[in-house]
């Protein structure tokens, strides 16, 4: 008997943290419910809204091979050129073999080549240096046979060549305008790299042709394919943000490589045989044979197009989408070149301030090339402020009526959208110390796929169907007049008027 | 451990010890059913996010999209298989093990050493010791001092001596 008392005991013993574990069990799902709502609350509650058009955009069903392969030519196999080529799967031989490990590409080139095909084919390059123009031609398809790829002399013989149905422009800024508007002129379909001209009366000029001969333009400005940036306009125009007063962007970089001093491959080849010196100028006037300058042509003034051309026009492209924000009515600039001297004409330290009073609000934009302060552009509004880039956060404005109810704690956002991500996917507070930066792959219709690759088949399917490219040359327009604007009030230290009737720059 | 080491405990340090054990248990079942409850959580933030010397590691982890997908469910489904082990006393010397592996990793991910980056988002003051670490010393007592076959399911794998051993 003894013993049976104390085998139940002992029994019982055994089980003792069992009601503990029951309790748990009857509270722990309605807790974690609440913890969660808690931690990802519905952002359309939040932000009052009742749905989100932007995110469901579906990829448009290709139409590579819809019509005959479209054959294209490249203008300019620099770095850029040859990015704008490994996006499209063609690669250097030496490029494949680095990147290439027991018989498989890296996963940066092998996205490339998983990107669906646009049935097009490299046809020919130019380029005013021999060796880079050597290398194009020695490029490699990463998906098929490879048809020999032609060199031309100059773009001109390029567009001369009724084969050829489209080229990408790849060249130093102050060579755009006159390559885009011969090409447009013989009938090619241009993609054209960013900034689009090197001067107000190019882009006034260019735009025109564009539009005479009907070719199918698209700027290099790959952010119109970001999502963050989709989301961010319909946010906007959703009233997220109530009135808009400000934007503030901003370049900083502290490494002269930032700061567009740099050392390009193969420039110990570089010399007055190898490099077309006369054709390289093009309507800059004549000067001596100077490799520093073409090397680093961004750092001088008659070639490249500043700070502004070279970064802000990234931003810039990225708040119009937002914004619908078109050229400021008045510019004024401040800066000085302090740090870089003898290395060209641009400023290193620069401040512009755009104004749009029919909007009743301003773009001001600072730039250090010896600060590398990293900052998403700011849209500031009455109700919350958007910091975006490839993410977005959105933080209660303190003065807001729309979220007068939302309790917010200081730095966090109250609405985070985090890049490469489904709209509703989860995203946790740790988030919040990651930087997504500016540039890189998108998310759309449930993938993750690179931009420039998603900008370059837009165009080449808008040349098979006809439909508009989303940095067409009005939204080009727009982005190239924002930023001279700014070089004009820069360089005369006045402000700078835009005259809307006669599309002049007015100085003073 | 033998079962004479357990017979010396007192009735209050089994009841200590026992409570510890639970609490820890508590606390690990919980973090892992929040993060299963959690629609599309991964530790990729959090992997992604890491500091100190280790972090090139943790984000080798994040961005590999094999490794990812088992380190999210050993997290998941190991927090839950320690919480529930600790719990109701059962097989408790391999869980208390890994669930010092798995402390050890969050240590490691966001060490709190003087000179890197501070974390925002916590609360309080660390250097050196941090809460992670103070759990990872309990579950080491805890394997030292087991309480799982005197208040835990493993006293009925023990045969009758060990009921009879320990009145």
């Amino acid at each position: 008997m003894k013993k049976n008392n104390i085998l139940r005991r002992d029994f019982l013993k055994g089980l003792s943290t069992l009601p503990f574990l029951g309790w748990f069990a009857f509270g722990f799902k309605d807790n974690i419910t609440r913890e969660i709502t808690k931690k990802q609350p519905d952002y359309h509650e939040i932000l009052r809204i009742k749905q989100l058009d932007s995110p469901k955009e579906k990829l448009i069903p290709s139409a590579a091979f819809n019509g005959k392969q479209l054959r294209f030519g490249l203008v300019g196999n620099g770095w850029r050129g040859e990015q704008l080529l490994h996006t499209l799967s063609y690669a250097h031989p030496e490029t494949i073999e680095k990147n290439t490990s027991n018989g498989k590409l890296s996963g940066h080139f092998q996205q490339f080549v998983d990107n669906e095909d646009v049935n097009v084919e490299f046809a020919g390059v130019c380029d005013t240096f021999k060796v880079y123009a050597d290398r194009g031609a020695a490029f490699q398809s990463l998906k098929h046979s490879t048809p020999p790829i032609r060199i031309y002399k100059n773009y001109r013989e390029m567009i001369a060549d009724h084969t050829i149905d489209a080229i990408l422009i790849a060249t130093p800024d102050h060579t755009h305008a006159q390559i885009a508007i011969d090409a447009a002129k013989a009938g090619k379909h241009i993609y054209l790299e960013k900034p689009m001209t090197h001067t107000i009366e190019e882009a006034v000029e260019l735009r025109n042709v564009i539009k005479d001969t009907g070719v199918v333009f698209q700027l290099g400005h790959e952010n119109r394919q970001q999502m963050s940036f989709k989301i961010g306009r319909e946010m906007y125009r959703k009233g997220v943000l109530g009135d808009v007063t400000l934007v503030r962007t901003n370049t900083h970089r502290n490494s002269p490589d930032g700061a567009w001093i740099r050392n390009r491959p193969f420039e110990d080849l570089a010399n007055e045989e190898s490099i077309d010196w006369k054709e390289f100028l093009g309507k800059a006037e004549w000067q001596p044979f100077d490799k520093r300058k073409y090397f680093n042509w961004q750092r001088y003034s008659q070639f490249g197009t500043s700070i502004t051309g070279n970064n802000f026009s990234h931003q810039y492209d990225c708040i119009n989408q937002v914004l619908d924000l078109g050229i400021p009515e008045s510019v004024v600039a401040i800066g000085g070149q302090h740090y870089y001297k003898g290395h060209g004409d641009i400023p290193d330290v620069l401040n512009a301030v755009f104004h749009y009073p029919d909007r009743g609000l301003a773009i001001i934009y600072d730039a250090s090339l010896k600060h590398g302060i990293y900052r998403p552009s700011q849209i500031l509004g009455s109700e919350a402020r958007m910091d975006i880039d490839r993410e977005i956060r959105i933080f209660k404005d303190n003065g807001s009526k729309r979220y007068k109810n939302i309790e917010t704690h200081p730095g966090v956002p109250i609405y985070h959208y985090e890049a490469n991500k489904d709209v509703d996917a989860f995203t946790s507070a740790t988030a919040q110390a990651y930087i997504a930066g500016g540039y890189g792959p998108t998310y759309i219709d449930g993938k993750v796929i690179d931009a420039t690759y998603l900008h370059l088949k837009e165009w080449f399917d808008a040349i098979r169907t006809g439909a508009r490219t989303s940095c067409n040359i009005d939204v080009g327009f727009e982005e190239a007049v924002t930023f001279n604007l700014a070089n004009l009030a820069y360089c005369h230290k006045q402000t700078v008027t835009w005259d809307k009737m006669n599309e002049k720059a007015i100085i003073g | 451990m033998n079962h004479k080491r357990v017979h010396c405990y007192t009735g209050w340090q089994i009841f200590g010890l026992t409570l510890l054990r639970v609490l820890i248990g508590w606390h690990f079942l919980y973090e892992g059913l929040i993060k299963i409850y959690t629609p599309g959580w991964s530790a990729n933030p959090y992997l992604s996010g890491a500091l100190g010397p280790l972090a090139p590691l943790f984000k080798n982890i994040a961005h590999s999209k094999i490794m990812l997908p088992v380190v999210d469910i050993l997290n998941e489904w190991g927090l839950v298989m320690i919480g529930l082990s600790l719990f109701i006393g059962f097989l408790t010397k391999p869980a208390k093990l890994f669930g010092i592996l798995l402390l050890l990793f969050y240590y490691l991910a966001y060490p709190p050493f003087s000179g890197l980056v501070a974390n925002t988002w916590v609360e309080g003051n660390y250097w050196i010791v941090n809460k992670n670490l103070i759990e990872m010393a309990a579950l080491f007592v805890l394997y030292l001092f087991p309480t799982s076959q005197i208040t835990g399911l493993e006293r009925f794998f023990q045969g009758e001596d060990a009921f009879i051993d320990k009145v």
